[in-house]
């Protein structure tokens, strides 16, 4: 057996591939040594039998049809306009239920901001505790703390009602928070409940006045009912084109 | 059949001259399948994958031999196919050393559980060769396939397999050595069909 090197010339030489000088210095070689004539024999003999091999012919056609690969029929621009229209519409639709669901409650947010004392009149009594925990030290008090001290005094309760906060940082809450305190008067009466307690009614009244407000709204929708006759018509119709445009050209491609 | 002009059409997508590229050219992707995987159902799957991968890429292609080209698409869905068997072995493996290089012995040819009967089956010429393409690693078959039962050049085949040129000689030479070696074994049994006295010269 020969080496693979002279392996790889032989074959190489069998298909035609080496130069003239190569293929002249390989010949004489084959001429001299039998070795590598039948080395070059049995390379010639291998290729002889697989082109040996018969050539079968297809089972099938392999001809590809348009679902094979994907391809889509080719839609006129019309067709991207009505499917546009047709999503836009849906989308539009979509939003005025959503609006029309929505507005009483964003109706009933004015209040409520509008009302912030009041409905909040449980927060500083709950927050009041909190705060004068967190509150500096008195020593370094700002002087706009000790004008309102007086209006703070009545908030003391809220210090009172935590045992864990000293009647001292009480004292030293925020001057705003302290006015609002103050100058609520169911705010003071709420103090006297516990914190927890005294948040609970106005969650309630929220209730109540949420479910007051909703009925009006009922009656009046934010976005007409017509409009949204006038959207979903636009749907049905622009669907209807968009469809009957696909299937035009789908059946002209066929 | 004017062939640049239909590669043209199809590359601008045009499904009908692509298909008559694939009348014309189907034989030998199925062949080239067919040889490589040594199964029909196999072959014809993979000759259908590789037309459906060809129509979708076919604008990477950019001149040269269209058939290498196209046997390019067709050995890499056979490479997968075989990726897939691999992955779920259903025949035995052949026989390696430890560094997991075949064994250039012949030994394995004696399969014991080859009854006379099924021996005398296998003395078909088609059969043997088949059988002894299959002993090839994936990448020594699939370049013999292309050069020797394809009739490509080695340019076409560097292409087809994607390879260098150096490579494809070497693997050549390799393949047509181990194949002697195989188709040696069947001369011993069957002398009359084997007699490998040598083609005529070309």
């Amino acid at each position: 057996m020969k080496n693979f090197r002279e392996i790889e010339l032989l074959s190489a030489y069998l298909d035609g591939q080496l130069s003239p000088s190569e293929s002249a210095r390989l010949e004489a070689r084959l001429a001299s040594d039998p070795e590598l004539a039948s080395a070059f024999n049995d390379l010639r003999a291998a290729r002889g039998i697989l082109r040996k091999l018969p050539s079968r012919k297809a089972p099938r056609n392999f001809t590809l049809t348009r679902q094979m690969v994907g391809l889509k029929p080719p839609l006129p621009r019309s067709y991207s306009f009505f499917r546009f229209s047709t999503a836009f519409a849906t989308i539009l639709l979509t939003l005025t239920f959503a609006a029309n669901l929505a507005a009483p409650r964003l109706k009933y947010v004015g209040p409520i901001n509008t009302g912030w004392g009041g409905g909040y009149g449980g927060g500083p009594a709950e927050s009041a505790p909190m705060l004068a925990a967190e509150a500096p030290a008195a020593t370094e008090a700002p002087a706009e703390m000790e004008e309102s001290l007086s209006a703070a005094v009545t908030a003391t309760p809220a210090g009172t009602l935590a045992p864990a906060a000293p009647a001292l940082e009480a004292d030293v809450m925020p001057t705003q928070m302290a006015d609002s305190v103050a100058t609520e008067a169911p705010t003071a009466k709420q103090m006297e409940t516990p914190p927890e307690a005294a948040a609970l009614p106005p969650v309630a009244d929220q209730a109540g006045a949420e479910s007051g407000a909703a009925e009006p709204a009922q009656s009046q929708p934010l976005i007409p009912v017509a409009w949204q006759f006038a959207l979903f018509a636009l749907i049905l119709l622009s669907g209807l084109v968009a469809f009957l445009l696909r299937r035009s050209a789908m059946q002209k491609w066929k | 059949m004017d062939e640049p002009a239909l590669i043209q059409t199809a590359q601008r997508g045009d499904l009908d001259s692509f298909n008559t590229l694939v009348l014309h050219y189907q034989d030998s992707v199925f062949n080239t399948a067919l040889r490589i995987l040594g199964d029909e159902d196999l072959a014809a799957d993979a000759a259908q994958e590789a037309f459906i991968s060809a129509f979708r890429s076919i604008n990477t292609f950019r001149g040269g031999s269209f058939k290498a080209w196209l046997l390019r698409t067709v050995t890499n869905a056979c490479y997968d196919e075989l990726r897939r068997q691999k992955r779920r072995p259903t025949t035995p493996l052949e026989p390696e050393t430890n560094d997991g290089e075949e064994v250039d012995s012949p030994r394995w040819l004696a399969d014991p559980n080859l009854t006379p009967d099924q021996q005398f089956e296998a003395d078909e010429l088609e059969h043997a060769i088949q059988h002894c393409l299959d002993m090839l690693p994936a990448e020594f078959r699939s370049v013999v396939v292309l050069a020797d039962i394809q009739g490509m050049d080695y340019a076409e085949v560097a292409t087809a397999a994607r390879v260098p040129l150096g490579t494809i000689k070497s693997r050549l030479a390799r393949a047509r050595l181990r194949l002697r070696e195989c188709l040696r074994g069947f001369e011993e049994l069957l002398p009359s069909a084997f007699r490998l006295e040598g083609e005529s010269k070309t």
